[in-house]
């Protein structure tokens, strides 16, 4: 057994149809926070996340959490020290993210209200630095020609 | 320092050592959740970081175990581990530098004079003070000499363990080598104590990002710790708590209420009375923390900790330690209030614990006043 989370624990999964309409309070102070940010996002205001590690919640709230935010068209694998996994949920703009390091341990892991998820979007430095990497990989070949 | 590295900034040496902006976004944003700060702070955090230049660090360890920086040095896993040392220049510590002997110490000078007053000093372990300093000694000067000189020229110091910070296991009782916790040596630098017997990594990584990011030192509580790691006590963050709420307790270590995952505070658990991000940041990546492991909190990170009797002995009892700031007839009191309600023997424990520590504080104080006439 190498990781904590190798060790099987059960979780008590709730009987969503049979709680129609009454989820959890703290997944429900979550979703409505989730619904205010949606519509500031639509305002123009800028994006915003919920930490989810520094919540207290135990399994059974995640789990619930997930289920009532269902999956989206969009999942994205991050790999930059470590694997991090960014997907949409079944919320247009509400994107789940985990952060891994190189052990797959998560170090952050947090819901992000935004068009995009903003790790995804390349500064301008880097867009120069590719155009001068490219430029050179160019004037190399030209060179060796 | 060589001069180029004393000239690039993060980011460039990042983007040498092939890590990218969104690696180090993501160690960053890792860093804000920690520091309870929005995960997008970390996105902020990371870009100016990357356009700063790294700040020198010297470490001078003293009267310690190594434990701390075996701590520094253990933390998450090896790529974020080395992160730390991407953002801070560490120019001198004995124990990780190639150098020895007059060369290491030529780094250290180099450093100073380099960086001076914009440097920044971190320091593991006490210092003897006793028969002239002479328990500890480095390059034939004694700790004193040199934590004097050193901070000198310091932006500010980060003690870093509980023995740089408050005396630790050295300064327990009968402290033979007069051994004091930098704040009674160094009075004109912002101090910012990161206490643990060790501190949690990601505490001391936390700190020193914080301070590298913002050039200012932290909101900090009356011991100098910074708020955001040690606001809370472990009690109030503990997983355990209801059980406490309850009137649910472990009376031996193999009890169904052991067994059962009670509140351990019968089993002389500090929680209550011990400020530390043990109970939310937790130890090895996440992985536990004490109490979840089924042992009592020691209360490692609080002044004194070695000095308060048994570790297996209740608060309520009154065993706090060899001053005897607590009167028996206090000890009776919050022994009462046990039985009443849980909840106010933490915070009457806490209190009296507070109020114990600036006695004995005054104590050292008028010791050394009478010791000096």
């Amino acid at each position: 057994m190498s990781r904590l989370g190798d060790i099987p624990i059960r979780i008590e999964r709730p009987d969503f149809a049979a709680m129609a309409g009454t989820i959890g309070g703290g997944v429900t102070a979550i979703l409505a926070e989730i619904a205010a940010l949606l519509d500031r996002l639509a305002a123009g205001d800028e994006p915003q996340a919920i930490d989810l590690k520094s919540l207290p919640m135990n399994p059974g709230d995640r789990e619930q959490l997930i289920e009532a935010l269902g999956s989206g068209e969009v999942a994205i694998t991050l790999y930059a020290d470590g694997e991090s996994t960014i997907r949409e949920t079944g919320v247009h703009g509400v994107w789940w993210t985990e952060h891994r390091d190189g052990d797959g341990e998560v170090t952050a892991a947090f819901i992000e209200i935004a068009r995009v998820p903003g790790i995804l979007i390349v500064d301008s430095d880097e867009l120069q630095r590719g155009a001068e990497r490219l430029r050179s990989a160019i004037g190399a070949t030209r060179s060796s020609e | 320092m060589p001069e180029y590295q004393a000239r690039q900034t993060i980011g460039e040496l990042l983007d040498r050592q092939g890590i990218s902006r969104r690696a180090f976004i993501k160690y960053c944003t890792a860093m804000a959740s920690l520091m309870a700060l929005p995960p997008l702070a970390g996105r902020a955090m990371a870009e100016q970081l990357r356009a700063a230049r790294r700040p020198s660090v010297i470490y001078l360890s003293f009267q310690e175990c190594t434990g701390c920086l075996e701590s520094l040095t253990r933390s998450f896993s090896p790529s974020i581990e080395n992160m730390i040392f991407n953002v801070i220049s560490l120019d001198y510590d004995d124990t990780l530098m190639a150098a020895a002997g007059h060369r290491a110490e030529a780094a250290r000078d180099q450093a100073m004079k380099a960086n001076y007053g914009k440097y920044l000093v971190v320091v593991d372990g006490s210092v003897p003070t006793a028969d002239g300093g002479i328990y500890n000694c480095a390059a034939g000067r004694t700790a004193v000499d040199i934590l004097t000189e050193t901070a000198k020229g310091a932006a500010a110091i980060v003690c870093v363990g509980t023995c740089s910070s408050f005396g630790g296991i050295p300064f327990a009782d009968p402290n033979p080598t007069g051994a004091r916790p930098v704040s009674d040596l160094i009075g004109d630098k912002p101090i910012i104590n990161v206490s643990g017997c060790p501190p949690i990594p990601e505490v001391i990584t936390g700190t020193l990002l914080q301070f590298v990011t913002t050039g200012q030192v932290p909101d900090l509580d009356e011991h100098r710790r910074p708020k955001v790691f040690f606001g809370n006590t472990i009690h109030d963050r503990c997983y355990r708590r209801p059980f406490f709420d309850q009137g649910k307790f472990a009376k031996t270590f193999d009890d169904e209420g052991a067994r059962n995952g009670w509140c351990l505070f019968e089993l002389g658990c500090k929680g209550p009375t011990t400020y530390n991000a043990c109970a939310t940041t937790k130890w090895n990546g996440g992985t536990s923390f004490p109490i979840e492991s089924g042992h009592p909190c020691l209360g490692c990170s609080e002044p004194g900790f070695w000095d308060k009797g048994s570790f297996y002995a209740a608060l309520s009892t009154g065993t706090f330690g060899r001053a005897g700031n607590l009167t028996p007839r206090d000890a009776a009191k919050l022994g009462g209030a046990a039985a009443a309600t849980g909840i106010a023997v933490a915070a009457g424990a806490t209190a009296l614990a507070r109020h114990r520590r600036k006695v004995r504080m005054t104590d050292i104080q008028t010791a050394d006043t009478q010791k000096e006439e």
